[in-house]
């Protein structure tokens, strides 16, 4: 057994199915010692309910799941919960109970809480959501994750989370707070020129692969700044999907030499109004 | 359709059975020269029958304005005169695309409206001022007495037809079409013969409001519900709410445009999605949309390929389920002219299983309206590892299906050629 997905649709939540007891008979079957990656979908009506009422199950369980390397809280699409509607918690006790985690996902970011933010060989972080908001932000800042080789993050907007700015997310950009980060992704952001352009020429891009910046308003502006910059030639490859950038850009970029994803044109509105992806 | 199997029937009076439908004359009450009429003539052309006589909607309606009936279109039409003999097979096409037709229909709508008899603020025009009316791309006209002309459109023909060619045969019957039009309706009839459709949100009184909506919204502890235009056709009128029951947020998805004429709010169709989360502008839409008759039900989690949902339209015609097209979205709304992406069910990871689930509820959807031969029925999957089908909606001119094949068929000439072998007695 190698992944799990584990749900709980409307009708199961009627049906009084909940996610607590799904996660105690999966930790009860003989396959879960062998078990790499849960993925805990939707726990039945997340706008109203939060992982409290299956993290104890999960914690307890641990010592059923030695061999799990990624854990995914909250995958579940639209249908089932507007991202910014998830009501997330403190995820941090669960990050001790499973001290031999590798990738960590979270979808939903009302509640979400990861203080202090400490794992000794955790390699891959994704938090998707609407907005992150600037405590969460400045909790992944000031993380200690030694091990850390991906960090990917949706920054979104003020209406569904994101109160910081880009005083906030600078600290990231600084070399030494992940010595093994190779991939950084900060997309889906409202403010995604300035971004670009705060990164275009910093230190941390020396030692990435992957720089993502997908999902946000890129533009003209910010690409210019890409271009123009020695150290993102370097990369293995630039990720800019789903972003603002005229045609001739892009013409640009093809002619770059850059390994970069330009797919997805988006047109922006009347009032020349742009928008991130994932802002529903 | 004809219950005539050939191992059983001797070869003389199966070939005097085929002699006798060949000649059945097949007559098209639809618009003339668009892609569907162009594409039922193209296919009857491929099959070796006859091309329909086609009646326009637009001339009947005008003819029935002026005091005639069905048999001088037919007459004008033919250009002879048919006798109470005849009987044509006859296909009521969809009415839609034409301004003149959906002028008469309104007009139509007025005469025998009863606007007293429910007090609430829907659009009316009177039988004369609609006739004027200037087309408004995209806007939503007074749907309620579209709906109303319309439904006077199909029991006119079904009356008419009855006195003037007893022996004709309706493809599809009026009664059927004017049933599977009325979202309200289809899904209560669909429900009592015992197919699985979303649960409708139940309410003591009628929903003629936002706050009505709230209300019984509220008492159900149903957050999450389609709004749907009763008589809407495709995706016109349709929103996807929901309500946070924790912090009260409400998000309404739509592709109906509001504007401000005059002071008063009009409503169109947008071919992009609208996403509605001001509580004052949610209020003018659903007022409007509940005024007009609105089905709402639970919004049900679809299943999903990727990051989008899918539903998918299943053909049935003459008790077979034909063409089948996925149409995904990043929104929940599925529809096919919204510039969602279509795929073909295996392409799509639709296992066979779970086809088959689709294909049961849909035939079991048609078999509910036994005087009809063929619709194009929209049927969801809900998620898991359990999948249950239910059926959104039945579209009594749901073949219009473009660039899909069915036994090396589109669907048309499917619909055409089954005709052919199998010719439809009973309606």
């Amino acid at each position: 057994m190698q992944e799990v997905k584990l749900t709980v649709s409307y009708d199961d939540y009627e049906n009084d199915i909940r996610m607590e007891n799904l996660i105690k008979e999966l930790a009860a079957k003989p396959e879960a010692g062998s078990l790499e990656s849960l993925i805990i979908g939707d726990w039945g009506q997340a706008y109203e309910n939060s992982p409290d009422e299956f993290m104890n199950a999960l914690i307890e369980g641990a010592p059923s799941f030695p061999s799990l390397k990624k854990l995914f809280i909250g995958d579940m699409g639209f249908e089932e919960c507007e991202v910014s509607w998830i009501i997330q918690t403190d995820l941090t006790p669960l990050l001790k109970a499973f001290p031999k985690l590798k990738s960590f996902a979270v979808k939903g970011s009302s509640g979400l809480s990861l203080e202090p933010l400490q794992h000794a060989n955790l390699e891959e972080l994704v938090i998707i959501c609407g907005g992150l908001p600037q405590e969460v932000l400045a909790s992944i800042t000031n993380a200690q994750l030694p091990e850390l080789r991906k960090l990917e993050l949706y920054l979104g907007v003020d209406d569904y989370g994101f109160d910081g700015s880009l005083e906030d997310v600078l600290p990231l950009l600084e070399q030494g707070r992940f010595p093994k980060l190779v991939y950084l992704g900060l997309k889906d952001s409202d403010i995604q020129d300035e971004i670009a352009k705060a990164v275009a020429q910093a230190p941390i891009v020396d030692q990435l692969e992957v720089l993502d910046l997908s999902q946000g308003t890129l533009s003209d502006e910010g690409a210019e700044a890409l271009l123009a910059s020695d150290k993102i030639k370097k990369l293995k490859h630039l990720d800019l999907s789903y972003h603002y950038m005229t045609d001739e850009m892009l013409i640009r970029w093809k002619r770059s030499g850059v390994s970069v994803d330009v797919s997805d044109q988006q047109q922006s509105d009347e009032d020349d109004w742009r928008y991130p992806s994932l802002t529903e | 359709m004809s219950g005539i199997t050939t191992n059983k029937t001797d070869h003389g009076l199966q070939s005097q059975i085929n002699e006798r439908h060949k000649e059945r004359p097949f007559w098209l009450i639809g618009n003339p020269d668009n892609r569907r009429t162009k594409g039922l003539q193209q296919a009857r052309l491929q099959c070796g029958l006859k091309p329909a006589e086609v009646l326009p909607y637009a001339d009947l309606l005008k003819i029935w304005r002026q005091g005639g009936s069905l048999a001088e279109v037919v007459n004008q039409s033919l250009q002879r005169k048919v006798t109470a003999e005849a009987a044509p097979l006859i296909r009521i096409d969809a009415p839609g695309e034409q301004w003149d037709v959906e002028r008469e229909l309104l007009s139509l709508g007025a005469k025998d409206s009863d606007s007293h008899a429910e007090p609430c603020s829907r659009e009316w025009f009177a039988a004369e001022e609609a006739l004027k009316l200037q087309q408004d791309w995209g806007r939503i006209y007074a749907p309620a007495q579209w709906f109303n002309g319309w439904k006077c459109c199909l029991e006119r023909i079904k009356r008419e037809v009855t006195d003037f060619w007893p022996s004709a045969r309706f493809l599809n019957d009026p009664e059927d079409i004017a049933t599977m039009f009325d979202k309200r309706k289809c899904q209560q009839h669909l429900s009592a013969h015992g197919i699985d459709v979303p649960p409708a949100l139940q309410s003591s009184g009628r929903i003629m409001s936002y706050s009505d909506l709230r209300a019984a919204m509220q008492d159900a502890g149903m957050y999450r519900v389609f709004v749907k235009l009763a008589c809407g056709s495709a995706a016109s009128g349709v929103v996807a709410y929901q309500i946070n029951p924790r912090t009260g947020a409400e998000i309404a998805v739509t592709t109906v445009g509001m504007a401000v004429v005059e002071g008063r709010p009009i409503f169109y169709n947008e071919g992009r999605m609208q996403r509605y989360t001001r509580r004052e502008e949610i209020e003018i839409l659903l007022d409007w949309l509940c005024a007009e008759g609105a089905q709402v039900e639970r919004w049900m989690a679809k299943a999903a390929y990727g990051s989008r949902v899918f539903d998918i339209r299943q053909l049935v015609a003459g008790g077979h389920a034909g063409h089948a097209i996925v149409r995904l979205s990043q929104t929940p709304i599925t529809n096919l002219h919204l510039r969602n992406e279509r795929m073909l069910p295996e392409e799509a990871g639709v296992d066979d299983y779970r086809l088959g689930l689709v294909h049961t509820a849909a035939q079991r959807a048609m078999d509910a309206f036994s005087n009809s031969w063929s619709a194009g029925i929209d049927v969801m999957l809900s998620g898991g590892d359990q999948p249950r089908a239910y059926v959104l909606d039945v579209n009594p001119f749901g073949d219009l299906l473009y660039h899909v094949q069915h036994n090396g068929l589109g669907t048309y000439e499917w619909e055409m050629d089954m005709l052919r072998k199998e010719p439809y007695e009973h309606a």
